[in-house]
């Protein structure tokens, strides 16, 4: 930054900035302060944001600055996210963060990462949507950035449809699931259409490494983002993140929630190289896709009595569950550490040996 | 000119600013619930807590936390019929935790490495005197207790040695007898005065030891047999099962027996009954009211064996007869030469209670040349006439305090409602704590029972299913009258099946909520956590939504209305 710009800067900083005016109110807790600096992990995404209560995007996105480490440049598609991390004048990111609209988070990181290659920077960016900014609305700007093979982890946070909005139906929405535009009723049980299969479409534009991630396993969730960071090109990551409000269960559910779906074959964990499968997250033992559902408002017209399309439809649901276990080969042989079982095991000190 | 507005230049980091915790109606917080394992131990060992210890590998301070409520891990890791184990949460999702076989290790590598008892409070030179009667279980318990707490305790003891049944009545097969030493010396070297070959009520009296000594607490066992005869009919070569027992151990000597009935369903029947039937006795039954462990028996009816006991009890052929009782004892003059056994059960009766119910039809004849009774034993009267007036046991509070007696307690089998050396050792524990808290304090004791937390409490999809450390034991045709049977579990075993437990109501510091936490609001901090745990929840951001506490495996955190 050249000095006429520190000066302008200064000048401004004078006049609007709101200092972070917490660090000297007398009513804080300066002990609990004193422990936040000092948490042994990197905060990204630290507290005071307006996230709902148990909200899966706000975990996940935590889990991957946290991930990430600080040397990172993020942008973020507009959603819920973006929302709830940065009302004017706060943020709650402790990275550079940058929000353009709704479709282009893919398109900014591509300009940041050349930037920064201009630079001779090894600043990695990492991009970030919702499911609607990205199987949607920004999914041309995505497709361009991975054919381009820009050096940037794009991570969308899959709530399963437009939550920010007022829960409106998204391409990620899976079948039957009730959302204010699928309402369930007499012409239909809830969303008609299928559930988008992103990653496969993804893995066909041949990237290095693409990979499927649940807030309920974070110790995964952490290895697939590391594991991306490290490689040099486009990659991906789809992280499953309840949503209480727009799926309808309690938020202290909400890793009760994304577990069930792992654990039923509804959304299968899953790595791609170079569009290959190279690795899954076996299922030890598979729960009934009903476990999943009755969970979830979102669901309930699936239990509905005296109506026979209620089981038609948790048949179908149940069968597409079965097809993922099928074609990912998901079903386990043999207890393994790192399967649907062994991935979530606590250890005392949490010290896994 | 450069037109700027002023949002382009928000400056990051100040959500903090914005105090989320309003949003609040619930708040996380710790609760230490106690763990079934505790709950269950009558010596009141938190198995929970120095388990804890070992899965960090901190094997003397997980040995200094078991010693803290008992001081002979090396001796109950053997002989305890561990009821932690039936109260193990694990039970009820694969096998329970070997808490036995751990207490054993940690007893037997106190004793290998010679770690030092810790004693909180020295006793003042002014410090109150204690005299105990009976160097069994309890009254060792209650003297090493005094020593911890800053009493002087000195034990009266009638035989030339201590130790008391575990000395005179357990085999060695389950109990050898440089383990027992062993650790007797050791407690017995923290500064307790020992008179061996005091016999109470001949060498000294009730009344001196209550004047010289500022209190009194009698753990004289029972060393009375109770008086037994089946429709009146009593064999004349009668001998009970401690006696004969006793003999054995003494001496080695057993009856020359071809055909045996046992009468009774404790360890002294089961014991009895592997001796004679290593000494050659053709054929062994046990007859016993109770029924054998199972889904089917409820578990007030259960015998009271051993588990393992009564598995190598009948893997050596000891023939059971649960659900029976004997009606007739079949004589040529006054030589036994059968039974007469008749099923029966507990059953509940018209008033509610239950009452054992023989059933017509189901007798049946046993050819036996000699039966032995084990129905139990009471407290042997002399020198203490006047406190016991005539009843079988003592009959005080749950802290050994006798009522209208001023600082007399007593505790142990003495008190006819025990039974286990653990619970022998809870009692001197619990006399020794009342005393301290009186004769120090000037108070009464404190109980501080946590509630027990069950296994719906706990979330289960942090653990997986694993099998149970099995010790190694003496093949059938090995076992002799000395060698012990049940061996002990190597290191690497001890460390897997520490890894098991749940830490049932105990934070396991897993990290889990500090993990799953969407807003950044559990904090770790081991040093700042007062609690035990390694977490602090910072009210200012958390936003109640509970999530931390559906997914602590431990069930350590427990959501609460938002105090006003």
């Amino acid at each position: 930054m050249n000095a006429k710009h520190a000066d302008r800067l200064a000048e401004l900083r004078a006049k609007f900035d709101r200092p972070p005016s917490w660090k000297d109110d007398p009513k804080e807790d300066k002990e609990r302060q004193t422990i936040r600096e000092r948490q042994p992990r990197f905060r990204g995404l630290e507290a005071g944001h307006r996230a709902c209560q148990g909200c899966g995007e706000a975990l996940a996105a935590r889990l991957v600055t946290e991930a990430a480490g600080p040397d990172v440049i993020l942008t973020n598609a507009t959603g819920c996210l973006e929302v709830f991390t940065t009302p004017w004048p706060q943020s709650a990111w402790r990275v550079p963060w940058m929000h353009s609209l709704f479709e282009n988070s893919a398109a900014i990181a591509s300009g940041v990462e050349a930037a920064m290659k201009a630079q001779g920077k090894s600043t990695k960016v990492i991009a970030m949507g919702g499911d609607g900014g990205t199987f949607d609305i920004g999914f041309q700007a995505l497709s361009g950035m991975l054919e381009r093979d820009h050096d940037v982890l794009y991570v969308c946070y899959d709530n399963e449809a437009y939550m920010n909005t007022g829960i409106q139906r998204s391409g990620s929405t899976p079948h039957a699931a009730m959302t204010t535009t699928s309402p369930p009723g007499k012409e239909r049980m809830g969303k008609r259409h299928l559930k988008k299969d992103l990653l496969s479409i993804i893995a066909a534009h041949h990237i290095p490494y693409a990979a499927s991630a649940s807030v309920a396993y974070p110790r995964d969730v952490t290895r697939k983002v590391r594991r991306a960071l490290s490689i040099e090109g486009p990659t991906f990551l789809l992280i499953h993140c309840p949503c209480p409000l727009g799926w309808g269960h309690d938020g202290a559910r909400t890793i009760e929630v994304a577990r069930l779906a792992v654990q039923t074959g509804l959304f299968p964990l899953v790595e791609l190289e170079r569009g290959a499968i190279t690795g899954v997250m076996p299922i030890r033992d598979q729960k009934p896709i009903t476990d999943y559902l009755g969970l979830q408002n979102r669901f309930r017209h699936l239990f509905a009595k005296n109506d026979h399309r209620a089981e038609e439809e948790r048949e179908h649901l149940q069968a597409i569950a079965d097809y993922n276990i099928a074609i990912y080969g998901l079903a386990a042989d043999g207890d393994d550490p790192l399967d649907s079982e062994g991935a979530d095991t606590v250890h005392r000190c949490a010290i896994v040996p | 000119m450069v037109t700027l507005t002023r949002g382009t230049y928000a400056l990051s980091g100040t959500s903090l600013a914005f105090k989320t915790g309003t949003w609040r109606v619930e708040r996380p917080v710790h609760k230490h619930w106690a763990a079934p394992c505790h709950a269950a131990c009558p010596a009141g060992e938190d198995a929970q807590a120095w388990i804890a210890k070992v899965q960090e590998k901190k094997l003397q301070q997980a040995w200094e936390i078991l010693v803290s409520a008992n001081p002979m891990p090396a001796v109950t890791g053997r002989v305890c019929p561990h009821p932690c184990e039936q109260g193990c949460n694990r039970g009820s999702y694969d096998q329970p935790i070997a808490i036995h076989n751990l207490e054993r290790f940690l007893g037997d590598e106190a004793i290998r490495n010679n770690w030092a008892y810790p004693v909180p409070k020295k006793a003042k030179a002014s410090a109150p005197t204690v005299a105990i009667v009976g160097a069994g279980p309890t009254g060792i318990s209650a003297a090493y207790h005094c020593i911890r707490l800053g009493l002087k305790p000195t034990i009266f003891e009638a035989l030339p040695e201590a130790g008391g049944l575990l000395r005179s009545a357990i085999p060695m097969t389950r109990l050898p007898r440089d383990v027992l030493d062993a650790e007797l010396e050791r407690i017995f070297a923290l500064g307790i005065e020992f008179k061996p070959r005091h016999r109470l009520g001949r060498d000294i009296n009730l009344e001196e030891l209550r004047q010289d000594y500022d209190a009194v607490y009698l753990g004289p066992g029972c060393q009375r047999s109770k008086e037994w005869s089946v429709a009146g009919a009593v064999p004349g070569d009668l001998a009970d099962g401690l006696h004969l027992l006793k003999e054995w151990v003494d001496h080695g000597g057993v009856p020359n027996t071809k055909k045996v009935v046992i009468h009774g369903g404790g360890n002294t029947a089961m014991d009895i009954a592997r001796v004679l039937k290593r000494h050659g006795a053709e054929e062994v039954h046990l007859v016993t009211a109770s029924g054998l462990p199972g889904p089917d028996t409820a578990p007030d009816d259960i015998l009271n064996v051993v588990p393992r006991e009564l598995e190598e009890g009948v893997e050596e052929g000891v023939i059971m007869h649960p659900h029976a009782n004997l009606k007739r004892l079949l004589m040529r003059g006054s030589k036994l030469v059968g039974v007469e056994m008749v099923s029966l059960k507990k059953l509940p009766t018209a008033s509610g209670r239950k009452a054992r119910v023989s059933f017509e039809g189901t007798e049946r004849v046993l050819d036996a040349d000699i039966v032995i009774p084990c129905i139990g034993e009471a407290v042997d009267p002399e020198g203490m006439e006047r406190v016991l007036g005539g009843s079988n046991y003592f009959r005080p509070d749950d802290w050994g305090r006798l009522s209208g007696q001023d600082n007399l307690l007593a505790g142990g089998d003495a008190r006819g409602d025990r039974g286990t050396v653990s619970a022998a050792v809870g009692d001197g524990r619990k006399a020794a704590i009342a005393l301290a808290a009186k004769l120090i304090d000037g108070v009464e004791p404190e109980g501080a029972p946590r509630q027990p937390i069950d296994i719906a409490s706990l979330n289960l999809n942090y653990f997986q299913k694993g099998t149970r450390a099995k010790a190694p034991t003496l093949p059938v045709e090995e076992r002799t009258d000395h060698a012990e049977i049940e061996g002990s579990l190597e290191w690497s075993q001890v460390s897997a099946e520490g890894e098991r437990c749940f830490s049932c109501g105990n934070c396991l510091a897993c990290d889990n909520c500090w993990t799953y936490c969407p807003d950044n609001a559990v904090l770790k901090t081991a040093d700042v956590a007062v609690d035990g745990s390694h977490y602090v929840f910072d009210y200012d951001f958390c936003k109640g939504c509970g999530l931390c506490a559906t997914e602590c495996p431990c069930g350590y955190i427990e959501m609460i209305g938002e105090p006003e």
